[in-house]
């Protein structure tokens, strides 16, 4: 009971700095810069400008209607469609270009296969699938800089559930950013990242920005992903600070963050022997949907979706993977 | 016209075009006809007699829709609740996908209002809603080998229900630690067996059908969607779908026996189905013995099309492109037709209001065809189907010119036929696009919310709001390039299921505020999703509304006016429904 009563003020607590937060946003709307603060001491916040983000919205939507219209280079836009054939293209021609159509199987004389079978290669294996198959050319790590959590399993929930707001390349120029107020952090600005411990990062990711005493537009993500999942961005946003717009496929393809572990700091192979971690859990914890008591805990590791351990993560590296 | 397409000489199509003047291809009066020109032999005198019938589950729309097949003209819509997702034909799961119907009972589940439906086949009028308890949020439900309880998931709370389709009695098991979200499952075609995949997990459960329980998890891929069963009974298909595999398992030995990479997004699949004499597999007239399949076809939304997998050396063996971002997928009960259900229809089709039709394309799956993979017929269609699912139009008897007066048809006493009332108890508009912070604002004493919409998620994501408010939630779509798949004309969705499914249930298309108001008099943690197909990671687009009691703790699934809730006040009227009771075992 006490334990609830608690629980239940620290709830309300958290609501009432909502509003604040709320408030706040639109009061500070019109001012450029804020401060914000790590390990105590005042920093720029690291956000983009409105006019870049602007830009960044207007590429992406620009992307988005070449893909409408079949312009788009893409591998896999909106395949473009042929009224006649049911296969093919819909451009402005309306003829056929020669041999694509007719598939005849066994007796036309044709190979059965249909034309997009013929346009894609078979596909590849391993992790080139998902960069294939997702135009996400993207770096993979063989190192981490969090022990026990892995960057490259981290960048792909990133790419799934992050690039909205945050943006392909963590600048915080997602499609949507322009329409966040407070806009969303630059999650490669190191001055500012790289203070902030990875229990702060974690705990912004599971409970969202309220956790930290900031916005809520950043959601909580505790009923979304297990914490091994969670540990494995704040891997990947460790393996990217200070990183700048590449100038060619190889500097795109091996970042070199700036970030050094900070001594002492929680991961997933020592936050079981942590008190800050276990106090932050329990608040985190009391605050998601989806708890219901019984079975339904949150915070457990599941072995599935090619997650590991921590200390299967640590011995992979030790290995080089 | 369409009649002078050099290879539409399928009969029946080509009567149709006769009939309404086109210059059509006579089918060949030879004897020695192709295979892939023979359409079902009916002995009606009239080209317009479908010998299949798809029944949809129309998400959005709350209406299960029937199409024919092959001509995919829409017969009619039957109006079932708020966001239907699966149909499951009562008799027995035995076969493919489509399952052996006896042609009694359609059921559907309501992801929005968390019950399930039952359609009478027959009079084509919904008879009974059976309320599921509280908390669950139904995702999809499938038939035991029996045929006498259908098992859900829980995809909001993380758990597992087996229902006794008479009673409604209803079993509940938890299956953590959370997040947990079961989505879609199928039945082992020998009865012991329950397969479930766990999106926030990565696995796929195996239940014991009776008694019902967990036994274990198998880890597949990222994020697995469809899980499917073939007729044989050996294996269950995964569809990985952020790995871009299939992950095969071995349903004797509970454990996976190939990954086989597939396509972009992979999602659903279906087979077909044979009898024991390789014929085809007509349900009520062949045995259930004994029946195989050769190919299962997989829907690959992010790849806009349908890749084909051979079922005896397990490979990829074709793909066949579709338009676009194919959702679930059916295949006709002959299996000459596959039928991709897309979720996009991005330039297809004339505009009809703010938001855009999906469609079915239905492709030639007959490998001797000269059509073979191409696109026979593409319909636009109302709401956001879910599931759908064929049967032979032979299983539904003729009760017109008086026939039903024989008996057969209808029982003794009152048979209801259901309407659900629509948007009870709430007022819902459109406004231009708001850009009000997101947030919670008291104004006039009404608790304003307002919630940005992208893909894929809510800002702000939890909601909580005291018993007995006036809310008005403001849903506006932010959304510009959806993630991943990039569509650029997303709308987005915005229900909360249970006891708010009907008054919430917004449609927001770019550039629209979408807004509705209730009274918030129902506590409890009842979770919020896009009921419109946004994106591969649309089912994780979710949030969660907390109604507080002021006299209670803090809402969550342990705390809140379940019973009451599972009353659905507003959706039907007293004796109407069937409330499901909990029991511990079935």
């Amino acid at each position: 009971m006490m334990k609830n009563q608690y629980l239940k003020i620290c709830m309300i607590a958290m609501a009432t700095s909502l509003v604040v937060v709320w408030a706040g946003s639109s009061a500070f709307a019109a001012e450029k810069k804020k401060r914000c603060k790590a390990q105590g001491e005042k920093v720029e916040c690291p956000t983009l400008s409105d006019e870049a983000l602007e830009k960044a919205a207007k590429a992406y939507e620009r992307e988005a209607m070449d893909m409408a219209v079949g312009k788009s280079g893409s591998t896999y836009g909106v395949a473009p469609f042929d009224y006649l054939t049911g296969v093919g293209k819909r451009t402005d021609k309306t003829t056929l270009t020669k041999g694509e159509s007719g598939y005849g199987g066994h007796d036309g004389g044709g190979t059965g296969k249909t034309e997009l079978w013929d346009r894609v290669k078979a596909p590849a294996k391993g992790e080139a699938i998902y960069n294939q198959w997702t135009n996400n050319w993207s770096p993979t790590f063989t190192e981490t800089r969090v022990p026990g959590a892995d960057p490259n399993e981290g960048k792909q929930w990133y790419y799934g559930y992050c690039i909205a707001c945050h943006g392909w390349m963590l600048q915080g120029d997602g499609p949507v950013a322009i329409d966040l107020d407070p806009r969303p952090r630059t999650l490669v600005a190191g001055k500012y990242m790289n203070k902030k411990s990875n229990l702060e990062l974690f705990t912004s990711i599971k409970g969202g920005g309220e956790a930290i005493s900031l916005s809520s537009s950043m959601p909580s993500w505790g009923n979304y992903m297990q914490d091994q999942d969670i540990w494995n961005i704040v891997a990947w946003i460790r393996a990217m600070q200070d990183v700048k717009s590449p100038k060619d496929l190889d500097e795109y393809l091996n970042p070199k963050s700036t970030f050094k572990p900070i001594p002492g700091d929680v991961n997933p192979l020592n936050a079981a022997d942590s008190e800050d971690f276990a106090e932050a859990q329990e608040l985190m914890e009391a605050e998601l949907a989806g708890r219901g008591g019984g079975d339904l805990v949150g915070g457990k590791y599941v072995e599935g979706g090619l997650r590991k351990k921590p200390q299967d993560v640590a011995a992979k590296i030790k290995q080089g993977y | 016209m369409h009649c002078n397409h050099k290879f539409l000489v399928v009969k029946l199509l080509s009567a149709v075009c006769l009939a309404i003047g086109g210059v059509g291809s006579v089918a060949s009066a030879d004897d020695r006809v192709p295979s892939w020109q023979n359409a079902e032999v009916d002995n009606k005198d009239t080209p317009l007699h479908d010998p299949m019938l798809l029944y949809n589950a129309g998400g959005l729309d709350g209406k299960v829709a029937v199409i024919g097949l092959p001509s995919m003209k829409t017969y009619r819509h039957i109006s079932v609740g708020v966001d239907l997702h699966e149909v499951v034909y009562g008799g027995s799961p035995a076969g493919n996908k489509n399952g052996t119907p006896d042609g009694k009972y359609l059921y559907v589940n309501d992801k929005g209002a968390n019950t399930i439906g039952e359609i009478n086949l027959q009079t084509g009028m919904l008879e009974r809603l059976i309320a599921l308890p509280f908390p669950f949020g139904v995702h999809h439900i499938a038939l035991s080998t029996d045929g006498k309880y259908l098992f859900g998931t829980g995809e909001y709370t993380g758990k597992m229900s087996k229902t006794e389709i008479s009673t409604g009695k209803t079993q509940i098991i938890d299956w953590g630690p959370a997040p947990s979200a079961p989505d879609y499952l199928d039945v082992g075609k020998k009865g012991k067996y329950v397969f479930a995949g766990n999106y926030y997990h990565s696995t796929v459960g195996v239940f014991s059908a009776n008694p019902f329980k967990f036994i274990k998890a198998i880890p597949v891929g990222k994020n697995p969607h469809g899980v499917d069963v073939i007729p044989e009974g050996t294996l269950a298909l995964v569809s990985d779908k952020l790995s871009a595999t299939m992950t095969v398992i071995d349903i004797e030995k509970l454990a996976v026996k190939k990954v086989l990479p597939t396509c972009a997004g992979p999602l659903h699949t279906v087979m077909d189905v044979y009898d024991k004499d390789g014929g085809t597999y007509e349900p009520g007239k062949d045995s259930p013995e004994g029946l195989t399949s050769k190919y299962a076809y997989e829907s690959c939304f992010v790849a806009d099309s349908n890749v084909k997998i051979d079922l005896k050396t397990l490979e990829v063996v074709d793909e066949i492109p579709t338009h676009y971002r194919t959702g679930h997928i059916a295949i006709s009960a002959d299996n000459k037709y596959v039928i991709a259900l897309n979720k996009f229809s991005t330039g297809l089709f004339s505009p009809t209001g703010v938001v855009y039709p999906v469609n079915f394309e239905m492709w030639d799956a007959r490998e001797d065809s000269p059509t073979y993979g191409k696109t026979l017929k593409i319909i636009p269609v109302d709401g956001e189907p879910h599931n759908a699912k064929t049967i032979y139009a032979y299983q539904i008897k003729d009760w017109t010119m008086g026939q039903a007066e024989k008996g057969g048809l209808l029982k003794a006493g009152l048979t209801p036929a259901i309407y659900p009332h629509h948007k009870s108890k709430s007022k819902r508009y459109f406004m231009p696009k708001s850009n009000e912070q997101p947030g919670v604002r008291v104004v006039d004493g009404v608790k304003e919310i307002h919630v940005k919409a992208f893909s894929y998620g809510y800002i702000p994501r939890q909601i909580r709001v005291n018993k007995g408010d006036k809310v008005r939630i403001f849903v506006t779509n932010i959304d510009k390039a959806a993630g991943i798949t990039k569509n650029p004309d997303v709308t987005m969705g915005f229900t909360i299921y249970g006891p708010y499914g009907l008054r919430t249930n917004l449609a927001a298309p770019r550039g629209v505020t979408a807004v509705t108001e209730f009274v918030a008099d129902i506590a409890g943690e009842y979770a919020i999703f896009c009921q419109h197909f946004c994106g591969p990671l649309h089912l994780e687009m979710r949030g969660s509304f907390f109604v507080d009691d002021p006299n209670e703790e803090a809402s969550n699934l342990a705390v809140g006016d379940y019973e009451e809730a599972q009353t659905l006040p507003g959706l039907v009227q007293e004796g109407e429904l069937t409330i499901a009771e909990r029991v511990k075992s079935l």
